[in-house]
């Protein structure tokens, strides 16, 4: 048996309803065969209030063994350090996290908030991701942490985090395979593409054929402000609940599976310079880039120009 | 009598997000009630200085459970302020989307955050514990497991037409950002089709037609004895275990029922609106009202006001008008009156609850009626609107997605996407209640941003007069036999399918 505890942060929940929608294997499938033991989760446990107190405290002391600690949200801090913003019982919830994770075999971020901390850093709740505020190193738990099984955090980012990373992250405990992670402790397996890779839309980008207009075909990199060439993630080589993608529905990806995220700057539209977006697919060369835009722009095929293309 | 009342804090869980509930209780009944939202987060000042589309994107963040919500509400605010009407089958594909969050909601909070606890073992006595059990038990039960299976199918409806579920973005200022293919149309009314017949078969147990001609109390009682398969299906369960225990007894509330209305009819569709009968404001599916004390009213906007004397924040001269209200946390009015970070919305001065069963009644619903007129609101009541409300959505969804497909390829978006200065409400109902979003623009940049959510109205604290929010008022008066275990409590706020990380507001940016 794998003893899982769910603790729930400074979030939404999203991550846990994503969860939810993963299909190979599906939840209850996943849990049955990996023999998970399923401590707590705030959305799906039966435990009285009693019982979930004798819980923690076997928690705590290590009398009960846990093997992962799934953090969702961000550690909230606010006001003055104190955590009260988060306190439940008015005991504040970061110290029920210093307290699992120091007993925890492996500890896993879910989702950006619990990540790198996402919408409350800077602002008075003194949002921290566990082991990043934002894109820093250190965040609650300090850069030098690590669980019992000698690993850091691993940090399974998305706002929210797609739905089959988690299971895949325990499946791959569970069979005792290295998890190799990026710099910024996410899964390379999940993280290691661009969410640009596998666009339905990649033959605009390629030609340069932009969607200026909502409804349009065309990429939607040039005035959208979509940063799929720009982060990493599997949205495009996994599917959003079997189907879709944001970027297939002519939405722009939004970044979030970045430390940074969200950007200060207005979403759906692209800072530029000149026509051409300040932020380059990762890893260009400006000077390149703008000689190969052109270039291709001038090459379109007329398919693409008068978007007969299904996307 | 007083010397024996004690006070009790009740931790909830299976209520999205953090609850606590604090009761005084005496001869194993409650006699008061304080429900307090433990979180702080909000996103409305985060919101202030940054893009006019920025909402779209930010608020759908809000809450896992209802992002599709917040999308619409946050566009429909926008659309208001750009002063447009988008084209038929932009409000059909908006509205399909918003369906499917909520067919899948109602079931899953129904089976896996209510009914879970019919596997409790504060029921070891009733007669059906042991049926519970291999149903409800939580990751275990056939029913939980077969719920969380089906479910997830109706997501991908959301996902082919925008994108993903949770968090998309589609829905953009007049319209929605790109028409599904035909193929995908397709293979969503596939979908819908095949959620529809599991949805008769495993949750009412007969068809979606033979549902809605229950009418009356009499005509429930009939219904539940007429077959097996209607005895056993989730709302015969949910019945005959509710009964026994006495669900139909407890979590009454104050009956102050409000909708904002939702789900606008496109121009040129074979949808009838719900109910046609005055005070109907709006051509929408599901109809905006007031009802107090079983008169209707209309539903006025400009009647609602926002209520900050026993929450956590700095204190506004009396209650404010969203457009007026601010979010400035104050918590070291921690120890004072102040409880919660929730919020206390009043109508016209009324605490009201909204959510499933408040539709029902406002629609006129005979069944619903029957029962106000008769025992009265009760946790049993509100959970069987809420089970079965998808069969008054999964029809309409069928129709509209087959009007999208036959006329594929007609306008998905009006205007040019820009949004000017201005000022714009965006309501619509969530699955667990009427939401509103108050914005204005400035400059190009958002100057104000207030969100009411069901659960503020449904969770609020006390008013400056005193009088308690939805749930705190449902709670007096339940008996707790086990406070320790205190599964009667958490059947009455559960009712009212509470979701936490949305009404509690949040913080604003240091500058």
């Amino acid at each position: 048996m794998i003893s899982l505890y769910w603790l729930q942060c400074g979030g939404c929940g999203g991550d846990t309803m994503s969860l939810l929608g993963t299909e190979t294997p599906d939840v209850p499938t996943l849990m049955q065969s990996l023999g998970i033991d399923l401590l707590w989760h705030p959305s799906l446990s039966n435990l009285s209030p009693a019982g979930q107190e004798a819980l923690l405290a076997d928690l705590k002391s290590g009398a009960r063994p846990l093997d992962v600690l799934v953090v969702e949200g961000a550690v909230v801090h606010g006001p003055a350090g104190t955590g009260l913003f988060d306190a439940p019982g008015g005991r504040p919830r970061k110290d029920l996290v210093a307290a699992l994770a120091g007993q925890a075999r492996f500890v896993v971020a879910i989702g950006t908030c619990a990540s790198f901390g996402c919408f409350g850093v800077g602002g008075e709740i003194e949002a921290t991701g566990l082991q990043f505020t934002q894109s820093k190193k250190g965040g609650f738990l300090g850069a030098d942490f690590r669980s019992k099984s000698g690993l850091p955090v691993f940090n399974l980012a998305g706002c929210p985090c797609h739905h089959d990373v988690l299971g895949n992250v325990l499946l791959a405990l569970a069979a005792g395979a290295k998890v190799e992670l990026d710099e910024l402790q996410r899964p390379v397996d999940w993280y290691g593409m661009t969410v640009h890779q596998g666009c339905m839309r990649n033959e605009y980008h390629e030609y340069r054929v932009e969607e200026e207009d909502f409804g349009e075909k065309g990429c939607l990199f040039f005035h959208k402000g979509c940063h799929g060439p720009l982060v990493g993630g599997t949205c495009n080589k996994t599917l959003w609940n079997q189907r879709s993608s944001k970027t297939r529905a002519g939405v722009p990806c939004f970044g979030c599976t970045n430390p940074g995220f969200p950007t200060p700057d207005p979403f759906f539209e692209t800072r530029n310079i000149m026509g051409i977006p300040i932020e380059l697919p990762m890893g260009i060369n400006r000077a390149h880039y703008m000689v190969y835009k052109g270039m291709a722009a001038a090459a379109a095929p007329e398919r693409l120009k008068k978007r007969i293309t299904e996307v | 009598m007083s010397s024996t009342r004690k006070i009790t804090d009740i931790p909830l869980n299976r209520v999205e997000g953090d609850l606590e509930v604090r009761v005084e209780h005496g001869d194993g009944v409650i006699t008061d009630a304080w429900s307090a939202g433990i979180l702080y987060r909000g996103f409305e000042n985060l919101m202030i200085g940054r893009g006019p589309l920025d909402g779209l994107v930010m608020t759908p963040r809000i809450c896992g459970i209802c992002s599709t919500t917040h999308l619409m509400a946050a566009v429909r605010a926008l659309d208001a302020i750009a002063g447009i009407t988008p084209p038929d089958n932009a409000i059909r594909l908006r509205n399909i989307a918003l369906m499917a969050e909520h067919v899948q909601s109602d079931v899953r909070q129904s089976v896996m955050m209510f009914m879970a606890d019919f596997a409790n073992p504060a029921h070891s006595r009733h007669s059906l514990f042991e049926q519970a059990q291999q149903r409800y038990t939580t990751m275990g039960g056939s029913s939980f497991i077969d719920v969380i299976r089906e479910t997830k199918k109706m997501l991908e409806v959301v996902a082919m037409i925008g994108g993903q579920w949770p968090h998309s973005s589609y829905m953009v200022p007049g319209g929605i950002a790109f028409e599904p293919s035909q193929a995908h149309l397709l293979q969503c009314l596939q979908i819908v089709r095949g959620y529809r017949q599991w949805y008769e078969r495993r949750v009412l147990g007969c068809s979606i037609e033979r549902w809605l001609a229950v009418d009356s109390r009499a005509a429930l009682d009939a219904w539940l004895e007429e077959n097996g398969a209607q005895r056993e299906s989730e709302v015969g369960f949910l019945l005959r275990f509710g009964r026994e225990f006495g669900l139909d007894t407890i979590g009454r509330g104050n009956e102050a029922f409000m909708s904002c209305g939702s789900l606008d009819l496109p121009a040129d569709t074979a949808v009838q609106a719900s109910i046609t009968s005055a005070p109907v404001q709006k051509r929408q599916l599901v109809a905006a009202g007031i009802v107090r004390h079983a008169a209707a009213e209309a539903f006025d906007g400009a009647k609602i006001a926002e209520d900050v004397s026993h929450a956590y924040y700095k204190k506004a001269l009396g209650a404010l008008h969203p457009f007026a209200g601010e979010t400035q946390p104050h918590v070291t009015e921690r120890g004072g009156d102040a409880y919660s970070w929730i919020k206390a919305p009043r109508y016209d001065g009324s605490a009201v609850e909204t959510g499933p069963l408040a539709e029902a009644v406002i629609e006129c619903r005979p069944l619903f009626l029957d029962f106000l007129a008769g025992p009265g609101a009760s946790s049993l009541t509100r959970q069987l609107a809420r089970l079965t409300r998808p069969a008054t959505l999964l029809t309409v969804m069928e129709t509209w997605l087959g009007e999208c497909i036959s006329t594929h390829g007609t306008p998905i978006i009006a205007g040019d996407g820009l949004v000017p200065d201005g000022q714009g409400v965006g309501l619509t109902q969530a699955a667990r209640g009427a939401l509103g979003h108050w914005v204005s623009i400035k400059n190009g940049k958002i100057a104000h941003y207030q969100i009411i959510t069901p659960t503020a109205w449904n969770g609020s604290p006390r008013d400056e007069k005193g009088v308690r929010g939805a749930w705190e008022e449902a709670l007096v008066g339940t008996p707790i036999a086990d406070p320790g275990n205190p599964v009667e409590a958490g059947y009455v706020v559960r009712s009212f399918d509470p979701c936490l990380v949305c009404a509690v507001h949040t913080v604003k940016r240091t500058s």
